[in-house]
């Protein structure tokens, strides 16, 4: 096993140097025993080509910026041992976010426009009061947000869902998720209908089509399909009795 | 914030939409299932089917049923419609997104769309078909099997994995039941469907040679 020869092709772009087309780069390396894809990458950036583009920060996904495409799945690079992938190894950078250059993307920018757009914070009319002791909440409760939590903004489940491969403003399944987290969050004061304003459409809970990529790839193995349905379900019983503002006219 | 999504959001309409979209898939897998098992009565006998059809007939009931399953059909063309990407490029990207992945249900959702737009014009060529030789007895049945069995084959292969996946896919949107199980058991009684419409498909065939 440990005497394998592995052969990457890894996608070449640079958005800085538009002149040169996008194009697939073969690499060889020899597999050593616990070899991941993080290894491989900086193996061949520091032995072969110091010009070769990805991200990482923590190895031992915890931080999520190393996932890629690996072998026409998206995946965290620091997480997928070599032994579990043929001797052909193609890698791609995530679709849907911005393209930085190579198998490197912006997922930053995506996430923070999420977090905007569904006000990804407790919103509570008490003031802070640091010398009070801290509200209890029960067991049961916290470890339902605990699990909605867990995700580490790798942006797999956006990269995999053909939906929002197509709908740019689709929230997907972590924004649907972040949603799901603060509906359960006692602390979080806003109404049924504030929630419905930001998800009760086909940008965030009715625009998914059940196609379960997100479910399937999240490398957290957070229960998505789970929150999806809890948040459509959710929607639809608190939209059948919204009543919306009456909108103002163009013409 | 952009003016025109601005002003065109926040009303029920995606809600409405989703919801249409549900009752629609769900009523005409019921309705889809019970047809096959109206049909496979011929395996009983003759008599059971041109019973059965003539009972329908009486109480007005094929009268009701057909029109309101047209109008049920045409509304969920429409409506689960929508979500098949008109443009080229989003069609190419989609395409190639499920060749990458290599993902069942990705690939299940691609023939979803693929096998509605296919049951459109086959199921209203079957419609006009039965419509215009009507009454239904066991042997216009016949005849027309007979004679055009493989166009059938086709509409029952095509219907049933468009109803047993989208009953699947409604299951895990709405998440009433565990993703796993759901699907075994409608790959089950899709199974047991195809069966009864194939074997009720050959009963028609030998009846027609005989007639
Ligand atoms: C008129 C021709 C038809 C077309 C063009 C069509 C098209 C579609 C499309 C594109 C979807 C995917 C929607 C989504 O994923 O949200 C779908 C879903 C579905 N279709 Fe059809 N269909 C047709 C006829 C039928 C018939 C005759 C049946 C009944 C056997 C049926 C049952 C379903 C079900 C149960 C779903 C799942 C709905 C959902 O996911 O919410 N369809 N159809
Ligand atoms: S279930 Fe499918 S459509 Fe919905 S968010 Fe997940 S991958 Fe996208
Ligand atoms: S939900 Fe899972 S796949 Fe999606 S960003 Fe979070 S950790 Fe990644
Ligand atoms: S490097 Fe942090 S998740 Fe892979």
């Amino acid at each position: 096993m440990a005497d394998r020869e592995l052969t990457f092709e890894i996608f070449r772009y640079n958005p800085q140097k538009p002149e040169v087309k996008p194009y697939l780069q073969t690499y060889k390396l020899k597999e050593t025993t616990g070899m991941t894809i993080f290894v491989a990458l900086n193996q061949i950036r520091e032995e072969q080509d110091p010009s070769l583009m990805f991200d990482f920060v923590c190895r031992a996904a915890i931080c999520g910026s190393c996932a890629m495409v690996i072998n026409g799945r998206p995946r965290l690079a620091c997480k997928t041992l070599t032994k579990t992938l043929p001797a052909r190894i193609k890698l791609f950078p995530l679709p849907v976010f911005k393209l930085i250059g190579d198998l490197s993307v912006d997922t930053g920018t995506w996430f923070r426009h999420m977090s905007l757009k569904t006000e990804a914070w407790v919103h509570t009319s008490k003031t802070f009061d640091p010398k009070a002791q801290e509200e209890r909440m029960d067991n049961e409760t916290a470890l339902k947000i605990y699990e909605a939590e867990r995700c580490i903004e790798c942006g797999c489940c956006i990269a995999g869902c053909a939906t929002a491969n197509i709908r740019d403003e689709f929230l997907g399944a972590a924004g649907i998720n972040r949603v799901a987290r603060f509906m359960l969050d006692p602390r979080d004061e806003r109404t049924p209908a504030e929630y419905f304003e930001v998800v009760g459409s086909e940008e965030g809970a009715f625009g998914c089509m059940g196609l379960m990529a997100c479910d399937d790839n999240c490398p957290m193995e957070l229960p998505l399909q789970m929150q999806l349905a809890f948040v459509r379900r959710k929607m639809a019983s608190i939209g059948i009795g919204y009543k919306p503002g009456k909108g103002i006219k163009l013409a | 914030m952009l003016l025109q999504r601005t002003l065109s959001k926040s009303n029920k309409t995606d809600l409405y939409l989703d919801l249409v979209e549900l009752a629609s898939g769900l009523l005409l897998v019921g309705f889809l299932w019970t047809h096959m098992l109206f049909v496979a009565t011929i395996l009983i006998s003759q008599e059971t089917f041109n019973g059965l059809s003539e009972f329908l007939d009486k109480y007005y009931l094929s009268y009701i049923g057909i029109p309101f399953i047209i109008v049920v059909a045409l509304f969920h063309f429409v409506i689960a419609g929508r979500r098949i990407p008109t443009r080229i490029q989003e069609q190419r990207i989609v395409w190639r997104h499920a060749k990458m992945l290599r993902h069942t249900d990705t690939w299940t959702w691609v023939f979803q769309a693929i096998t509605g737009m296919a049951i459109l014009v086959l199921a209203s060529i079957h419609v006009w078909m039965v419509v215009t030789g009507w009454p239904i007895r066991d042997f216009t049945s016949a005849q027309r099997m007979e004679s055009f069995w493989w166009f059938y084959l086709i509409l029952l292969i095509v219907g049933e994995y468009h109803a047993g996946f989208g009953l699947y896919r409604q299951f895990v949107k709405w998440g009433w039941f565990p993703r796993k199980p759901i699907g075994y058991i409608t790959k089950v009684i899709t199974a047991i469907i195809l069966v009864l419409g194939l074997a009720a498909m050959f009963v028609f065939v030998q009846l027609g040679g005989a007639l």
